[in-house]
């Protein structure tokens, strides 16, 4: 057996563990204090210097205070209504014809012949626009598949 | 004024300004949605507001009297008294003529010719709703669950909202009256709800249930002996359709139009046709019903409380009333008969293999169906003898003329909607509610622009209007 300390023997067969220059330690060592590494902290996070004009618009236009229970429900009611106005919009100009039939449906009289005529005039500008051909080709594809037959149907004997 | 009508609209977008501009003073808001809702009930006949107004007066009268009365014996004669008052309402508009005509019958059989006063009384429409809403409120301030209304206001108000007032659901005064006592408070979430709900509603309603009714349903149940098996069969898998598109759409749509105005509704269908039992076809099927009958009928007639025999019984007795409820004709009773002892049968069953699980529920669920759709051939045929053909015509092998393509496609997509993740449409909201007011007017204007190219010319009626 090979001794690692000695000088002549220049290929060591067992390994050793090297001899600690330190002398050994009375008492246990204290842990790590916890680290205060932010893993999601990004550097670009970092307090900087403030525009100077966003620090002046900020003192010129305070921002609003958060809402408060009633201003969240008008500020729902102003989006409910303006959703309901662009669906009404869009159906006035897309289903124009809705409209003129239903003033046609209505009993005679000054009301009803007043709103035909402008429904009439509304229905025909469109048309002009080609506002009226999405409803139309749906409508024409509708028909198609509804008349869709099973070989071998009889005819309707009611 | 039905509800999928250009003048409905007019006239919910009327009520829809007006009610959120008074949002400042509640009082004066719920005069006006009182106001309108009586509007709304005169476009059937105007006469008829008096009796709703005479009902609302009734129920807070007796409200009022059992919330006085310190003695017990004495609470239970006005709740005793009340219960009846609403009752005899209905009876006599409802089933008057029903029964006369069978005590002329009954005595003709003994030999005995007598003219009773037959009188052709005009049936108010919803009067079934408002009625057994007023039962409900009587009875919930006597048994403590509900506070008496703060005013006859609350009262009139809780009865004649239209939105349900005509064909329901059943809202309870415990649902409705705390939501009378301040302004409500509209969110992004209920509207969104609302507008699809009502979107969804209108093309079941438009576009599923009126098809069926024209091309299939209504021919076929006129004259079965015309038609062969495969027609009648469709046509009675089409009527199971039809009503579901029909009456959810209605309840949708109240829902929808009650979430705009701010008032949350109860739902009324939860995907009917998956329950794998009749039991639970009834927790599924037109929810504020068999919610109601299991509340003021079944449970104080004793529930289960007294053993299995009398819990059978009083199934059978529910479900037989319950038929009676939705009309004054044999062919109802007979379907409540066929729930009940559908029920009856289940009950007993789970009794004798001790609530194990013994069929698989894919196996379940289509029992029920149809049981369920024999139901419908007695609902929906005008007498016995229809009902008689169309289960014989079931029998009769030959061709057929109305089943196309274009009906089996409404008849499967009605049926696959129960297959749909059960609250889909909540989900539609979650994405929706966050999207610009502009997109979302788009977007559901597009839809009612697809729903209007798809539907055929004119509105039929809801099926629950006659009752």
């Amino acid at each position: 057996m090979s001794d690692p300390t000695d000088p002549i023997d220049p290929f060591p067969t067992q390994a050793h563990p090297p001899v600690s220059p330190f002398p050994p330690l009375d008492e246990p060592v204290a842990a790590d204090p916890s680290s205060d590494w932010i893993g999601a902290a990004d550097a670009h996070d970092l307090p900087t210097r403030e525009n100077a004009l966003v620090a002046l618009g900020r003192f010129a236009f305070p921002p609003a205070p958060a809402l408060d229970e009633e201003g969240e429900a008008s500020r729902a009611r102003r989006w409910t209504s303006q959703t309901l106005f662009v669906a009404c919009a869009f159906l006035m100009i897309f289903n124009a014809e809705s409209l003129q039939n239903w003033a046609r449906q209505q009993p005679p009289g000054w009301g009803q012949s007043t709103v035909d005529k402008l429904a009439t005039v509304w229905v025909d500008q469109l048309a002009l626009l080609g506002a009226n051909l999405p409803v139309d080709g749906l409508r024409d594809a509708w028909r198609d598949a509804q008349a869709v037959q099973f070989d071998g149907a009889a005819e309707d004997r009611s | 004024m039905l509800f999928p009508t250009l003048a409905f609209a007019v006239f919910f977008l009327f009520v829809y300004l007006v009610s959120w501009s008074l949002d400042r003073e509640n009082g004066r808001r719920k005069l006006f949605l009182l106001l309108a809702s009586w509007f709304f009930y005169a476009q059937w006949d105007w006469r008829f507001v008096g009796l709703l107004i005479a009902s609302a007066v009734l129920n807070w009268g007796v409200a009022a009297l059992i919330v006085r009365s310190d003695q017990e014996k004495r609470r239970k004669l006005w709740v005793g008294l009340g219960v009846a008052a609403n009752l005899v309402i209905l009876g006599f508009f409802k089933y008057y003529g029903f029964f006369v005509e069978q005590v002329v019958d009954l005595l003709s059989q003994f030999g005995w010719e007598r003219d009773l006063p037959l009188l052709q009384v005009v049936l108010p429409v919803g009067i079934s709703f408002f009625t057994f809403q007023g039962v409900s409120y009587v009875v919930d301030v006597y048994r403590g669950k509900t506070a008496p209304a703060e005013s006859l206001l609350d009262v009139m108000l809780l009865m004649s909202f239209f939105p349900h007032l005509v064909a329901g659901p059943i809202v309870r005064a415990s649902d409705l009256l705390p939501q009378f006592a301040r302004v409500p408070r509209l969110t992004r979430e209920m509207a969104t709800h609302g507008l699809l709900l009502i979107v969804w509603g209108l093309f079941k309603k438009t576009v599923i249930a009126s098809e069926l009714a024209t091309r299939l349903v209504d021919p076929v149940f006129f004259d079965p002996s015309a038609y062969g098996a495969i027609d009648i069969a469709a046509a009675v898998y089409a009527y199971a359709v039809q009503i579901y598109c029909d009456f959810s759409a209605y309840s949708d749509m109240a829902i929808g139009i009650a979430a705009l105005l701010g008032y949350s509704f109860p739902r009324n269908f939860d995907q009917p046709y998956r329950a794998a039992s009749m039991q639970a076809f009834w927790r599924r099927w037109h929810i504020s019903l068999s919610s109601w009958l299991r509340d003021y009928l079944y449970v104080p007639l004793g529930g289960g409380r007294k053993g299995l025999w009398s819990s059978c019984l009083n199934v059978m007795i529910t479900m037989l009333l319950g038929g009676l409820w939705h009309g004054a004709a044999w062919t109802f009773v007979a379907w409540g008969a066929l729930h009940g002892g559908a029920q009856v049968v289940e009950r007993l069953g789970r009794a004798l293999v001790k609530d194990r699980k013994v069929i698989p529920t894919w196996l379940g669920v289509l029992i029920t169906f149809h049981v369920v759709c024999l139901g419908w051939i007695l609902f929906r045929a005008e007498t016995f003898d229809l009902a008689m053909q169309m289960l014989a015509g079931l029998g009769r092998f030959e061709g057929f003329s109305l089943v196309t393509p274009f009906v089996l496609v409404l008849i499967v997509g009605g049926l696959a909607m129960h297959w749909l993740p059960p609250r889909a449409v909540e989900g539609l909201v979650e994405r929706l509610k966050t999207a610009p007011s502009p997109t979302l007017g788009v977007l559901i204007g597009a839809a009612i622009l697809l729903v209007e190219a798809m539907r055929p010319e004119g509105v039929a009626p809801f099926i629950y209007f006659q009752f």
